[in-house]
């Protein structure tokens, strides 16, 4: 016992010592940065892993991580992934990836990734203006909403537009909404050319309004009438992706609807995106 | 011989008793007093100097009405209120030690340009002894000083069971953590008081055989409750282990006498309090249940902790149980490695004494009686004053309090910092048993004599190299079970608060100071640019445009401290400066702490310490 306690202390003093010089140096970083400008496509997701790095990976490539990529839903449309890695971390959005490539730039671990990219048939925030929307009160009676220059403006104080939300403590584009008591939300996109699912994701935006609230806000999807499933978004739900599957109808255009209702309003700021697609 | 036995006073007693406690008091002091300027200024740390600075205000205004015939002026409660309103959660007394501190020990060029960053009048220089260029040293100056007592504390505290060696290591390592360290360098409340827990326990300890430490341990219980209102939990701490030590007395169902110390702490500690705490003078009912009040109904701030965003009791009962976790994980990654398993095996060693393990007698001080009849002076006399589990209570009682899923953690670690001097004390009874164990296998007689400082020495540098490593992002800073700054941010515990980390980024702002001077500093207070401005540190007149989520959008260049509920001010970073791409990053060992955005991107710049 004793001999293990003399070896832990060296061990930990060197640790210390040493540990703090295998951390990636911004050498490590400029030089991990040229290897993927060399070879990045238009298309391509570049991502730190761990996440904690990402405020350094796009200190040095944010150029090429705009905000619509930085605030993605999820990384199914991208086939491509650029992953700088260090201490052996792997991003979630590799899930179901090969890596085809991997160079050391120092500490870091420089992967390509690859996939095959879901094909996005229809981006519901990038065509949020084809939207209508209306408030629909629990006697039946539908209000319609009028579209304003950057949201559809509504009776009761409700509005949709597309925001750069924080769920879960992530960035996210989004459609957001506050949601009204006592009546249903009504999303409508006319024409949606389907793919074989329909991807949701939504959450509550930002952690002060999670802290302040503690409604449920549900969210109903359908399609041509027909209801696709739900979604909840609670304080803790963070951000939820469902997959629904659309299969009966890729390759038609569909009407497709989302209604929202929420049983407290208080503090709730309600974000969703959504992908028809072919995964 | 007894640890609190009177021998002959001798040279080697003298050494062992005093020398050694004011080397590593000294010691202490130096370090932190060394590297401090490194050390951002946190929000909490800011409102304390501004506090303090009002506090010795007050003083002076006594002085003045005094002078000008008019003694009772300073003290009607309109002139009272007036100072000590301010940050009156809070009691006083390390704030009134900033302020005399900063009072007598700044760089004094206060009648210049920076006369109007001063919360109180300044009617002219200030005649001081300058020991330190930045105000903002001479405010920390007590903290430091005190961070030193602690050592000598611990020394102390540890000697009572302990040869100087050992006690001499559990000093070394109850200093030697890096989040203790973090917080024993600046002007907060935290390191204080858990100084305050080694004193209050250390001459409680003390009263149960010697009266005198029994009127001491009331007035130090007092100063404590003007510390911070960790205090509050002491009494308890104590009680519980004098009703343990004395069971005897209950198991013959005779009520243990009430002792000096208790008497003591519940006279003059509140009489203490009160008198440093002018606030409470002229409400002293209704403001002490306010205080208390204050802080038991505290609110949730948020806190990282295994990669949640922790605002909020939790509800469900998975979520209870890991909140419960909270405090015995943060240990677990928090401190020295070899200082734990140290602290297990001091553990093993106080259990083997418990269950009358001759063997331990070459490692700990013998606890005999001391008379054969108690008195209410001395009430611990004629019982085996039950050290480990003096020891115990005071570890797992701060520790319980913030297992505890109702407890707030939005301060982490450092609410049960008191529990530590005690952990290092057991940590020093593990040394003791290691190198008890050396010597008996060695045999070389010279060899032997230099074993000891050698494995001391060997089993403090660790602590001593993680906290080192650590400087001055102790918050940050995770154990080698974690992996370090890395691994812990990999495990999504609390990288850091308070805003303290935009220190090292105020170069880069400067030389990117944008001409319209609009910055946006987020979670730095008002108050800390100030300091940094007095402190030389940042120009008069540099930009501000306030708080809040609005205020992101007016600013042409600015910072976001990253900690996890911040993430929507990273995201307002974007949206205004029509970018995702910082032009900085501080990082401490790769982990970011700091971005900085600026309207105009020029070539990003890195940022290390």
């Amino acid at each position: 016992m004793g001999a293990i306690i003399v070896l832990l202390a060296l061990v930990e003093t060197v640790n210390a010592v040493v540990a703090p010089l295998r951390a990636p140096s911004d050498k490590d970083w400029a030089a991990a940065a040229t290897l993927v400008r060399a070879e990045f496509k238009p298309g391509d997701l570049i991502v730190a892993a761990p996440a904690w790095a990402d405020p350094v990976m796009r200190q040095k490539l944010g150029d090429l991580v705009p905000l619509p990529v930085a605030g993605r839903m999820d990384a199914a449309r991208y086939g491509r992934i650029w992953e700088i890695s260090q201490r052996g971390a792997r991003a979630t959005d590799t899930t179901g990836a090969t890596v085809v490539a991997t160079t050391q730039a120092g500490a870091l671990a420089v992967r390509r990734w690859e996939k095959p990219a879901a094909t996005v048939t229809f981006d519901f925030l990038a065509q949020w203006r084809q939207a209508s929307m209306s408030v629909v009160n629990a006697d039946g009676t539908e209000v319609p909403c009028a579209m304003g220059p950057d949201r559809l403006q509504c009776v009761r104080g409700a509005s949709l537009g597309p925001e750069l939300i924080e769920v879960d403590t992530t960035l996210r584009n989004g459609l957001a909404v506050d949601p009204v008591e006592g009546a249903t939300l009504a999303i409508e996109f006319p024409a949606v050319p389907l793919g074989r699912e329909l991807m949701v994701a939504s959450g509550l935006h930002n952690v002060w309004l999670r802290k302040a609230g503690d409604g449920k806000v549900r969210m109903r999807v359908l399609a041509d009438g027909r209801e696709l499933g739900t979604a909840l978004a609670t304080s803790q739900s963070g951000w939820a992706g469902k997959g629904f599957d659309t299969s009966a109808l890729a390759g038609r255009a569909a009407k497709v609807r989302f209604e929202i209702t929420v049983d407290k309003a208080l503090a709730r700021h309600f974000g969703f995106a959504a992908e028809a697609r072919n995964p | 011989m007894s640890g609190d036995g009177l021998p002959a006073v001798s040279r080697s007693r003298w050494r062992r008793e005093w020398l050694l406690p004011l080397v590593l008091a000294v010691a202490t002091s130096s370090w932190m007093l060394a590297v401090e300027g490194r050390q951002g200024i946190g929000r909490d740390e800011s409102q304390y100097f501004r506090a303090g600075e009002r506090y010795w205000g007050w003083f002076e205004s006594v002085w003045t009405n005094l002078r000008q015939g008019h003694p009772a002026r300073a003290f009607t409660r309109s002139a009272v209120d007036a100072t000590w309103e301010d940050n009156h959660e809070h009691p006083p007394l390390m704030k009134i030690l900033f302020g005399v501190s900063w009072r007598l020990f700044h760089t004094c060029d206060c009648t210049g340009a920076k006369r109007a960053l001063h919360p109180i009048p300044i009617t002219g220089r200030h005649l001081t002894l300058p020991l330190f260029k930045r105000e903002s040293s001479a405010f920390r100056f007590p903290a430091i000083l005190l961070a030193g007592l602690g050592a000598a504390l611990a020394y102390w505290l540890a000697r009572r069971m302990l040869r100087p060696t050992p006690a001499a290591v559990a000093a070394v390592l109850s200093v030697a953590q890096p989040h203790y360290f973090f917080h024993a360098q600046i002007s907060c409340f935290d390191a204080p008081i858990t100084v305050m827990a080694a004193l209050v326990a250390l001459s409680y300890w003390k009263s149960l055989r010697s009266p005198r430490w029994g009127v001491l341990c009331g007035v130090f219980w007092g100063l404590a409750l003007a510390t911070k209102h960790n205090a509050w939990l002491f009494p308890v701490f104590l009680l519980a282990h004098y009703l343990w030590m004395r069971r005897g007395d209950v198991r013959r169902l005779r009520l243990p006498r009430v002792p000096l110390a208790f008497v003591s702490m519940a006279t003059l500690g509140p009489l203490v309090l009160f008198i440093l705490w002018p606030w409470l003078w002229h409400a002293p009912v209704r403001r002490t249940q306010a205080w208390v009040q204050r802080h038991t109904q505290h609110e949730h701030y948020n806190f990282e902790y295994l990669g949640r965003n922790w605002n909020l009791p939790p509800t469900d009962t998975s979520r209870k149980l890991l909140r419960v976790t909270f405090p015995f994980v943060s240990t677990l990654f928090t401190l020295p490695v070899t200082t734990m398993v140290l602290a297990a095996v001091g553990t093993a060693v106080f259990l083997r004494r418990r269950r009358g393990g001759g063997e331990v007698s070459s490692v700990l001080l013998d606890e005999q009686p001391a008379a054969l009849r108690p008195s209410w002076l001395r009430p611990g006399a004629d019982v085996d004053r039950s050290p480990g589990v003096f020891l115990a209570i005071h570890i797992a009682g701060p520790i319980a309090l913030v297992a505890l899923p109702s407890t707030p953690i939005f301060g982490g670690v450092k609410h049960f910092l008191p529990a530590m001097p005690f952990l290092c004390v057991l940590a020093g009874a593990g040394a003791a048993w290691l190198i008890d164990l050396a010597c008996k296998l060695v045999t070389a007689r010279r060899l032997r004599r230099a074993l000891p400082l050698a494995l001391a020495g060997l089993l403090c540098a660790p602590a001593v190299a993680e906290t080192q490593r650590s400087h001055p992002d102790g918050l940050g800073h995770y154990n080698l079970l974690a992996g370090g700054f890395a691994g812990g941010a990999s495990l999504g515990m609390n990288r850091q608060f308070w805003g303290y980390s935009a220190l090292p980024m105020l170069p880069w702002m400067l030389a990117r100071r944008p001409p319209s001077n609009r910055i946006y500093w987020h979670d730095v207070l008002h108050d800390a640019l100030i300091m940094y401005s007095r402190d030389g540190r940042l120009p008069l007149g540099i930009g501000d445009v306030g708080v809040g989520e609005q205020v992101v959008a007016q600013s042409d260049l600015g910072i976001v401290i990253l900690e996890k509920h911040f993430t929507v001010y990273e995201g307002l970073a974007w949206q205004a400066y029509g970018t995702t791409q910082p032009s900085s990053v501080y990082t401490h060992e790769g982990v970011p702490f700091v971005v900085g955005y600026e309207r105009r991107k020029a070539q990003p710049e890195a940022i290390a310490p």
